[in-house]
């Protein structure tokens, strides 16, 4: 989805700012690694190629200077704190570089007791946004290779963060795409829009890419891989894979932070986070919940109110 | 004596996911009290409305129901306090997601029938059969049950070219 779209004629976006970011970064890195503040730092460096970057753990202050932040640095650094990720060691009080979107799946993780507040601490940075899946890793940030999520973005500057490094250029006007996505879906007819998903979810070769990177798919036994009983079929076929599609959203709904890895990384360019648009806005619309930068100790599902709408059930 | 059964071109198959306390006990009563009600509705126990997860429910469709109905007790009447607070949010919202992914919602029925209410289950699962008798088989679920791997089709001429050289 995000590949075949050229959207309007695109504008370069002012990435000065990124510079400012990086040199706050390292700055922050080498003194709380250096004082002890941190055991270690979360953060991006340079990948392989030019012009991509990769997750980095520093530990040694003097590689605080490998840490970067540009328009490339689109993953979810919040992952690597959770329980699924045990190869990174939690002792002590770990630093992370996170984006508006990354601070919300923070905030999520804490408010299901995943984390504690004091023992990360969370560099923030100002992002105009990143690159989408299409982008070429020489072509600079424009309106028009912008990840989709970034065109609605409401945290371009975090709050709450330890540290907030960098300020906001000023960007140009974005067009909601998703938005516009989500409003087309809402229009059609019930059998139009399963044959919209259907189309969609045939494509899935079930390589669980959207899991394995969602920050709340942290279940030790995730209900999708069990047998006897089978919940949900795990070969790569439609009536499985639409299960699985809807199990997703479901066990998601109320708790995604809307950083659209999912998205960003399906191989085969499934539009899933207009499933957890349509989970974030039945839960505004029923429950007035939002997800946002403050941790709250119950989502919206974990909790109810004795005058919920009932007005679906006789 | 007894009523001449009508007879129909389409039985329609309904799962009632209901919970122990109230809506089976209510299944019960009509029994005993020998009310009759289609006897297309299989009807499942749990111990309350909260334990019916919505997989359970996509589950009963993929292997063939034609219509699914979860009932349970009256907000304030739940064994456990609050199972079924719980489980009219999680519901609204999966009705939410079944219908942004284009599932009929007329044929999945939510209701709340106490131990007392033998009258009021009749009700709703005659209503309900007679409904999804109307709308005929669920094809949706039962279509992608029988589908096969990859519905994409050869679309390119490399891709054909490919294909005839296995």
């Amino acid at each position: 989805m995000n590949r075949a779209e050229k959207l309007e004629t695109a504008i370069p976006i002012d990435t000065s700012c990124y510079a400012a970011v990086t040199d706050a970064i390292r700055n922050e890195a080498a003194r709380i690694l250096s004082d002890g503040t941190v055991t270690a730092v979360v953060g991006y460096k340079a990948g392989r190629r030019a012009g991509t970057t990769m997750p980095a753990i520093v530990t040694d202050p003097e590689k605080a200077g490998d840490l970067i932040f540009s328009p490339a640095c689109v993953n979810n650094l919040a992952l690597y704190l959770t329980k699924a990720k045990k190869d990174v060691v939690k002792k002590g009080r770990i630093a992370i570089v996170a984006k508006g979107c990354d601070m919300r799946a923070l905030a999520g993780l804490m408010g299901e007791s995943q984390l504690k507040r004091e023992e990360v601490f969370i560099i923030g940075v100002v992002c105009a946004g990143v690159k989408g899946s299409g982008a070429g890793n020489g072509e600079p940030l424009t309106t028009g290779n912008l990840a989709r999520k970034c065109r609605e973005c409401t945290v371009h500057t975090p709050e709450g963060a330890d540290l907030t490094a960098g300020t906001m250029p000023s960007l140009p006007e974005l067009t909601p795409v998703e938005a516009r996505e989500m409003a087309r879906l809402e229009a059609m007819t019930p059998a139009e829009r399963w044959e919209f998903w259907k189309e969609q979810f045939s494509r899935c070769v079930r390589c669980m890419a959207c899991r394995q990177v969602c920050p709340f798919c942290y279940c030790e036994q995730c209900l999708c891989d069990k047998n006897r009983p089978q919940a949900v079929e795990s070969t790569p076929r439609p009536a499985g894979n639409m299960a699985w599609h809807i199990v997703r959203a479901m066990h998601l709904a109320g708790r995604c932070a809307g950083c659209a890895e999912c998205e960003r990384v399906c191989p085969m360019d499934i539009p899933l986070n207009l499933l957890n648009r349509k989970m974030a806005q039945e839960m505004k619309e029923l429950y007035g919940f939002e997800t946002g930068l403050q941790p709250v100790e119950k989502g919206p599902l974990a909790e109810y109110k004795d005058n919920d709408d009932q007005s679906f059930i006789k | 004596m007894h009523e001449t059964k009508e007879k129909h071109d389409f039985e329609p198959k309904i799962v009632a996911f209901v919970c122990t306390w109230c809506t089976y006990a209510g299944a019960d009563l009509a029994g005993t009290s020998r009310l009759q009600y289609p006897s297309n509705v299989r009807v499942l126990k749990f111990p309350c409305t909260g334990r019916i997860d919505p997989v359970f429910i996509l589950r009963a469709f993929q292997r063939g129901a034609d219509g699914v109905l979860v009932s349970g007790c009256h907000p304030g009447d739940c064994h456990y306090m609050a199972g079924n607070l719980h489980a009219r949010r999680r519901f609204a919202a999966f009705r939410g997601l079944l219908d942004f992914v284009g599932v009929d919602l007329n044929r999945l029925q939510f209701s709340w029938v106490s131990a007392a209410e033998g009258g009021k289950w009749v009700e709703v699962v005659t209503e309900l059969t007679e409904r999804i008798r109307a709308m005929g088989p669920m094809e949706e679920f039962k279509t992608l049950e029988t589908e096969e791997c990859w519905s994409g089709a050869l679309a390119t001429p490399e891709l054909q070219e490919a294909y005839n050289q296995i």
